[in-house]
């Protein structure tokens, strides 16, 4: 790409990468890489694209295993990969597996892809299949991986004959496959167990492209993988490079300087400056993330349902999406998604309605409450703006009054997790990221007793929670679902306000479409 | 002797303020709200992941048990691990150093080189327009905060005119030092000498103002003393009275602020490196009170601390050895 600064950047960052201090380290584990700048992928384009995408943060760590943030897997999935993954309509696809079956309520049998080897050169094996399941869903092997919960329910994996593998649950799990399509990336056995209580600073997996260097905290540089199993179907990028940069305004202006290619979270404000710049645009898609204010029902006034109704009408989430987040927003009307399994396409958002809302509040025995709202800050996509905004239009009723309490969002999620409903505040602002597009993810940790973020009391919809979690009829699951859905959007257990959008900022240079799971893979980026 | 008595002394109140601050950083992490479980477990972990989470971190420990373990760690060179990447501290939060040092170096030079020509020559043109502007200069150079000028530069000199980078620093000064020594490369000191301009302007500007000031109002003061006037009754040139004589003595206050300052700049560069998405100490500690990662957090207060310290106590003794006197006292 005709860019000085990048340029020389690249021709640097292997002599960086050896040279710099321990954690800057060159990767013996990768083998192969394309040095003539040749297109090893195979794809139909030029194949000689290196790019660089800046995000908010960086990778955490190189373990896929070992992390369960957005950022890293941006990073780890140009390296590893998952069983099934899913297209960028949020449909499930074979990746590793080429087919897989429900044997029964709580088994379900993977068929390997053949022809997958690692960076390493070794094939792929059902043993490390079922070693990579079993590392991330058993705290005796290897680590207590964060992504547990994403293969909720799995139990146990065994390697079976002729490529296969057999995932146990702990019952019957109708959401097994939907998570796998979003958790479980496949490591090598042997080379992991060789590291096994190490500090891992090397990759090996079976994706599109193979770390080369990895200088903790700053950046990530990738090659194209010459043996990867999928080389028809990868874009034109050779090299790509991850950065991280928390400030918005360095993401922006390096790339508006064309410094890096790609950039995540553009603030809606940035948008203007991006669409100005000749050879820029922007990208925006609704993400898997609500947006939502929470309301506990053990304690006055969340515990009447007029009071809880009263809050969704009197807060104007048209209004706040259109003048604070400048349009990149979807208002909601239930905990799960359009577009997710489970929605229920039939509810609508509560209007904004302060004439309905004052009623409510009347016929809720509750008119006169003071109430404050506790919003964390610098987390969500204007949060601490929006939480403003809403305990104003609250203040703004003429019976009850509303608080504004800004809080460090580590110290609200500490008081809001600790399983304890007692402990959390009575109304606070928080997101919620569902990347298995199934209402499961969403409804089990915020309606389910035992789970740290429980915090709405309804037998009705927890019985009708645990029938859909034992349903194996996908229809009927669904439908339970959307009954669910329905059900809460009438129970107001939270002020449903928006779908919160991804906003990013590319290079004209690059053909890349965003996804709605915020997932970016080097390989879908072709030349414009 | 004395000074041996002097040194030792110094360095004693060295590794008692260090332990100090070892052990007020330590008992933060039970003072401050907020569980760095909550950040590791994924969003919707139950409960007895996030109590596995926490056992695995050693966070169910009695607090005297995990500060002897802390102590004892310390001791041997080993901070803990990260709770977010399970990397080692003490690798992550020492890769971390040098870019800081590096900046804050750097920042200095800039202070020092542009401060104190810019300081004589105001307090030697008392109320003419050298004076006015470099007075101005140090007026903007105090009030301007260190964010915004950053910002600005960005926008101006990298954004518009394209003349620097605007971030993300490809190489350090050691690797690009190795790559001109060994392979007769110089593009790599170009190319960091590029990266460093800015963050060093933006964080050297506040540095540089004050000095200046310092210079200044040092200078005025020891041109108004008996012994200018008996040098210059001696014959000697101005110049050797002014630089000789007035400036060596101003200098004794200047190296004292420029010390102390040099290791604030190592603390206090965070939102330089902000700013310039810089590789150092201070994003690595914003991330890290972010994400309630505590071993990086205490790793990165402690040798920031530390090196408050050694500063301090360098300047202390060049102070005493400069000036007897301060043993004396």
């Amino acid at each position: 790409m005709p860019r000085d600064t990048a340029i020389d950047r690249r021709g640097f960052l292997k002599f960086a990468g050896a040279s710099a201090a321990v954690a800057t380290t060159g990767l013996a584990g990768c083998v192969g890489g394309d040095d003539d700048g040749g297109d090893p992928l195979g794809g139909d384009g030029d194949g000689d694209l290196e790019i660089t995408v800046t995000q908010g943060t960086f990778a955490t760590t190189v373990d896929p295993q070992d992390h369960n943030d957005t950022p890293t897997y941006n990073v780890l999935d140009q390296a590893y990969e998952p069983l099934l993954y899913r297209d960028a309509e949020g449909e499930i696809v074979e990746y590793l597996a080429s087919d897989y079956e429900q044997v029964a309520d709580d088994q379900v049998r993977f068929q390997l892809r053949e022809g997958v080897s690692f960076h390493s050169g070794d094939d792929l094996t059902a043993e490390d299949v079922a070693y990579s399941i079993n590392r991330t869903v058993d705290d005796e092997v290897g680590i207590v991986s964060p992504q547990q919960d994403g293969l909720s329910g799995v139990e146990s994996a065994e390697a079976g004959e002729e490529g296969t593998v057999d995932v146990f649950a702990d019952g019957p799990s109708p959401a097994m496959l939907a998570n796998f399509a979003s958790f479980g990336r496949i490591v090598q056995q042997s080379w992991m167990e060789e590291r096994e209580g190490e500090t891992i600073r090397e990759a090996n997996g079976t994706g599109p492209y193979q770390l080369e260097e990895f200088e903790e905290d700053v950046r990530a540089t990738f090659t194209a993988f010459d043996d990867y199993w999928d080389a028809d179907n990868t874009g034109d990028v050779v090299e790509v490079t991850f950065e991280g940069a928390p400030e918005s305004s360095t993401r922006v202006n390096a790339l508006l300087a064309g410094e890096t290619d790609l950039i995540t979270d553009v603030p809606p404000s940035e948008t203007p400056r991006i669409e100005d710049e000749d050879g820029m645009y922007f990208e925006s898609i609704a993400s898997t993330r609500v947006i939502f204010l929470v309301m506990t029902n053990d304690r006055a006034p969340f515990d009447s349902q007029e009071f809880r109704q009263a809050m969704n009408y009197a807060v104007d989430v048209e209004g706040i999406i259109d003048e604070l987040l400048e349009g990149f927003g979807e208002p909601t009307s239930q905990p799960t998604l359009a577009g997710h399994f489970g929605h229920d396409p039939n509810v609508e958002a509560y209007p904004h309605d302060p004439e309905q809302a004052q009623q409510l509040i009347e016929q809720s025995g509750y008119a006169g409450e003071e109430i404050t709202l506790h919003t964390p800050t610098g987390r969500y996509l204007g949060d601490e703006e929006i939480g403003r905004a809403a305990a104003s239009q609250i203040d703004g009723l003429e019976n009850v009054s509303c608080d504004l309490e800004i809080r460090d969002f580590g110290d609200l999620v500490s008081e809001i997790l600790d399983g304890e409903m007692s402990t959390s505040p009575g109304f606070y602002l928080i997101g919620w990221g569902n990347p298995t597009f199934d209402a499961n993810y969403t409804l089990v940790p915020w309606f389910m007793p035992g789970q740290a973020s429980y915090h709405f009391q309804n037998d009705e919809v927890e019985g009708l929670i645990e029938q859909s979690e034992a349903e194996m009829d996908e229809d009927a699951r669904e439908g339970q679902l959307q009954e669910v859905n329905a059900l809460l959007n009438e129970l107001a257990p939270w002020v449903f306000l928006h779908n919160q959008y991804s906003i990013y900022g590319v290079n004209e240079s690059l053909d890349w479409t965003a996804r709605s799971d915020e997932d970016i893979l080097a390989k879908d980026i072709s030349s414009a | 002797m004395a000074l041996g008595k002097f040194v030792l002394k110094r360095l004693l109140q060295g590794v008692f303020v260090v332990w100090s601050v070892i052990t007020l950083v330590f008992l933060l992490r039970f003072m401050t709200p907020g569980s760095a479980v909550a950040f590791v477990a994924p969003p919707g972990a139950d409960l007895e992941l996030r109590e596995a989470i926490a056992e695995d971190l050693g966070l169910n420990d009695p607090i005297h048990v995990q500060y002897v373990d802390y102590i004892a760690g310390l001791l041997q060179g080993d901070m803990g691990y990260s709770y977010v990447s399970g990397t080692e501290a003490s690798i992550r939060v020492f890769a971390r150093l040098p870019a800081t040092v590096e900046l804050a170096v750097a920042a200095t030079l800039v202070a020092v080189v542009i401060a104190i020509p810019l300081g004589v020559v105001s307090a030697t043109r008392r109320h003419q327009p050298a004076d006015y502007g470099a007075t101005f200069f140090s007026l903007i150079g105090i009030s301007t905060p260190n964010f915004w000028l950053g910002i600005m530069l960005i926008l101006v000199v990298a954004v518009q005119l394209k003349w620097l980078p605007t971030s993300s620093r490809p190489i350090g000064l050691g690797p690009a030092i190795e790559l001109l020594v060994f392979e007769a490369r110089p593009e790599g000191i170009r190319i960091w000498a590029r990266h460093m301009v800015l963050p060093a302007i933006t964080l050297g500007t506040y540095f540089t103002a004050l000095i200046t000031r310092l210079t200044r109002s040092g200078m005025v003061d020891e041109l108004g003393r008996d012994y200018v006037d008996a040098t210059r009754a001696k014959g000697l040139p101005e110049t050797l009275v002014r630089y000789k004589h007035v400036l060596r003595n101003t200098l004794i206050p200047i190296i004292t602020v420029l010390g102390l300052q040099l290791g604030t700049l190592i603390g206090g560069a965070v939102i330089t490196e902000a700013v310039f998405s810089w590789p150092g100490l201070g994003t690595l500690l914003i991330d890290a009170i972010r994400t309630r990662d505590w071993p990086i957090i205490q790793g990165s207060l402690i040798v920031i601390g530390i090196g408050f310290v050694l500063i301090n106590t360098v300047v202390d003794m060049l102070y005493a050895y400069v000036n007897p006197r301060v043993i004396a006292e």
